[in-house]
């Protein structure tokens, strides 16, 4: 598709450009824990680790995996309250401990949390399935473990542990969910519903989705099926400066759109289009592309042809594939194209501006895209 | 950040999918006349349970509702929310032609997801092994194709947003597309919920001894808990001008509503941060608490629900508190479509004039304290000029919609 048709279909932008500020970021992914980890996994091009952590008598799908190393949960999240919590909780709260303790004071209470996932945690809800079938009772479950069940525990949770008193959102986005959530928590922010917001993706390794992803077909034979976790701390950009908040990276854009399967490169270069346009900022002006659907049987495909399509042509100089580290996180995906940029832009730390698109496609028929810069001049 | 600036929305189109009926006709008539609608559970196994009752939706056949989506495809969930929004699009008048065109999108809410789909693949797990997972049923697990189904079924371009905060969700999803449509993001949004009935929420609840035998019974001294159920509602929102230049029929006009969260515990939900999502709430819609005529419960017919519901509506109307109803005493707890299914009933007492009924209450709780009206038996005559719709949920998830009456 030429600019100029892109240009055609973009929606009318209603409101100006109201920037988001990245002010912190936790990652917890099989490169390690930290955002520094996986800006080092990336620019090594080094694969995360492989090992993942399986219950006794479980089998795994005959393909590559990826797993996070070690989530030094009693050292993070502390000793009290954790026997009954499953992993995608502990990612999420691993990797929010690890974005609040990089900032110097902690969130106040009208913060929120937007957590994306896609099912929530789905060994806890299917192994409880299963108790009802196995037990010699159907109803002989473990009372304790059924708000595992809930797609909103780990959202809670983080809540809770603290003290977060404001909009408390968990989406279903899958492919989508960090663009999801970053578009949610804009409107929040607009409306007051809370004065900043943890934007979060969480996705665990375990032997149910593991097989899912192998019997699905969706995921290409040599993809590794992954895990992980990452969080951003948002907030207006004008809170965060005049507070005096170091920001990481402006969130400028993150539009979404829907179409059938046939349609689906050119609704997403199209999201591409809008949402460079509601940055203000030329396509010949991007400088990085942080890509989501590496792995995805057809969607990997359409999604280069899209992100070209809406740059005029040629991919950006930089390019990221953040999968080809994390493996296959589905939900947590979003978020950690995001934080695989975040990490390389730390490291390269070369003061030069940038401007990145991410983009997400789902096999379903959503479509998204989130613009971020780096460096853009105050004022 | 800056207020943006807004523009009035209103409530144009009606679609549910429940044991009460298809159709929000059919929903509204039998919550009206105070009709239990829950049964005995035939979608699984009972054996073993103690408790098998529940607001199943019996003679729903996708296929008689859906014209474009497979429904073999989709999972039960999906199914729901996909017959329910092309109903209230039906009920809308808007051509679906226009509809396609226009910058439209839906956002739907829900607890379980594709629990029915899950369980299906739990069930050939337990038999044969993960590996012996189907393919096509792998593919329908996702809870982000409920929202999905819905752009795919009536082919719209917007956003698909699926919100999965639980038992709130509904309310949480009529938030957000209120404030896309009073944004100018979008120009029409279906905006509800979906759940289907499963056996793990089933036997969760049983062992939380919160699931009721055989009646729900909220605001009753002789209550025992929760029926767990299911379906699928959705509701047609736009903005006031196009409505009324299109000539629809307007239900009600969305108001406000707010969203906050405990942040104390996961289970046991707090009266004061409810009443200040109340308050919050009023503040949104630009109303007192003297100005609500009523109060569309959670209700969901366990004694700490009932008596944390009361004790924050009390810290908000004092001891005038509005006529406050659950209609879960007919259709059971929907779970992520309850509070979609309260904002449907609030739009309908807003258009005919009355109030919801409680069913079967016989005796109200005396612990409860005095002036707690839960209109009980059937549908009382009224003229409410604004109500609220209260959501709440695991994780302390509050959320709350504010609707009034377009004179």
């Amino acid at each position: 598709m030429s600019t100029a048709a892109v240009e055609a279909l973009q929606a009318p932008v209603t409101h100006a450009v109201e920037p988001l500020a990245i002010t912190a970021v936790g990652a917890a992914t099989p490169a390690g824990l930290g955002l520094e980890a996986l800006g080092r996994a990336l620019a090594a091009g080094r694969p995360g680790h492989a090992e993942p952590s399986v219950q006794e008598g479980e089998s795994l799908p005959p393909r590559p995996i990826r797993a996070v190393p070690d989530l030094r949960v009693t050292e993070l999240i502390g000793r009290k309250g954790n026997r009954h919590l499953d992993r995608t909780t502990r990612l999420g709260l691993v990797s929010c401990r690890l974005a609040l303790d990089s900032l110097p004071v902690p969130v106040g209470s009208r913060t929120g949390v937007v957590l994306g996932t896609s099912t929530g945690s789905i060994r806890s809800s299917s192994e409880y399935s299963l108790e009802t079938l196995h037990q010699e009772r159907p109803y002989l479950v473990n009372p304790s473990l059924f708000p595992n069940t809930v797609m909103n525990c780990a959202a809670g949770q983080i809540a809770i542990r603290h003290g977060l008193k404001g909009v408390n959102a968990t989406l279903a986005g899958g492919h989508l969910a960090g663009v999801q959530a970053l578009r949610y928590a804009r409107n929040a922010l607009r409306h007051g519903h809370a004065d900043r917001l943890l934007v979060s993706g969480v996705e665990e390794f375990c032997a149910q989705s593991a097989w899912g992803w192998h019997q699905s077909g969706a995921l290409s034979p040599d993809a590794a099926v992954g895990e992980g976790a990452a969080l951003l701390v948002v907030e207006a950009e004008d809170a965060a400066r005049s507070a005096g908040r170091r920001v990481l990276a402006r969130v400028l854009a993150c539009e979404t759109g829907y179409a059938d399967r046939g349609g689906l490169a050119r609704a997403l270069a199209s999201v591409i289009g809008s949402a460079l346009g509601r940055s203000g900022k030329d396509p010949a002006e991007v400088t990085a592309v942080s890509l989501g659907a590496t792995g995805l049987v057809g969607l990997d495909r359409i999604e280069v042809r899209a992100v070209r399509s809406a740059l005029g042509g040629a991919l950006p100089d930089q390019v990221v594939r953040v999968k080809e580290t994390v493996g296959e996180c589905f939900s947590a995906g979003g978020v950690l194209q995001i934080a695989g940029l975040l990490g390389l832009w730390q490291l390269e730390n070369t003061g030069a501006a940038r401007t990145a698109v991410v983009p997400a496609v789902s096999r379903d028929g959503q479509v998204g895209c989130v613009v971020l810069d780096l460096n853009a001049p105050v004022g | 950040m800056p207020e943006p600036e807004t523009r009035r929305v209103v409530v144009t189109g009606l679609g549910a999918v429940s044991s009460a009926g298809i159709g929000a006709a059919e929903f509204t008539a039998a919550i009206r006349a105070g009709r239990r609608t829950t049964s005995p559970i035939t979608s699984f196994d009972t054996t073993g349970f103690p408790h098998v009752h529940a607001g199943e939706v019996h003679d729903f056949e996708p296929a008689e509702w859906l014209r474009r989506i497979e429904p073999t495809q989709w999972g039960r969930s999906s199914q729901f929310a996909a017959s329910a929004a092309r109903l209230a699009v039906a009920d809308s008048g808007l051509p679906e032609s226009e509809l396609a065109r226009a910058r439209a999108g839906s956002v739907m809410g829900t607890t379980s997801g594709e629990s029915a789909v899950i369980e299906e693949l739990v069930g050939q797990w337990s038999a044969d092994g993960l590996k012996s997972l189907g393919t096509d049923r792998v593919g329908a697990v996702p809870a982000g194709r409920i929202a999905a189904a819905v752009n795919s079924e009536l082919r719209l371009s917007g956003e698909a947003l699926t919100l999965a905060t639980a038992c709130s969700a509904s309310n949480y999803a009529l938030g957000y597309a209120y404030d896309m449509v009073a944004g100018g993001d979008a120009d029409y949004m279906l905006a509800g919920g979906a759940d289907s009935v499963n056996r793990w929420a089933h036997a969760g609840f049983y062992r939380l001894g919160a699931l009721a035998e055989e009646v729900c019974r909220p605001f009753d001294a002789h209550r025992s808990g929760i029926l767990t159920a299911e379906g699928g509602v959705a509701l047609l929102l736009e903005p006031y001008d196009r409505a009324v230049a299109r000539g629809a029929r307007i239900y009600a006009e969305v108001l406000g509503y707010s969203v906050n969260c405990d942040a104390e515990h996961m289970v046991h939900p707090d009266p004061t941060s409810i009443a200040a999502c109340i308050r919050a709430a009023h503040r949104s819609a630009g109303v007192t608490p003297e100005q609500i005529d009523y109060i569309c419960a959670h209700g969901t017919g366990t004694r700490t629900n009932d008596a944390t519901e009361v004790a924050a509506a009390r810290e908000v109307f004092g001891d005038r508190i509005p006529p406050i109803s659950s209609i879960k005493s007919m259709i059971g707890h929907t779970m992520g479509a309850a509070s979609g299914f309260g904002a449907l009933i609030c739009c309908q007492a807003l258009h005919e004039g009355f109030l919801p009924p409680t069913a079967g209450v016989e005796e109200i709780d005396p612990a409860l304290g005095a002036g707690v009206d839960p209109v009980p038996g059937t549908a009382r005559p009224a003229r409410p000029q604004v109500v609220q719709n209260h959501g709440f949920a695991f994780g302390g998830n509050n959320a709350i919609t504010v609707f009034g009456r377009v004179a």
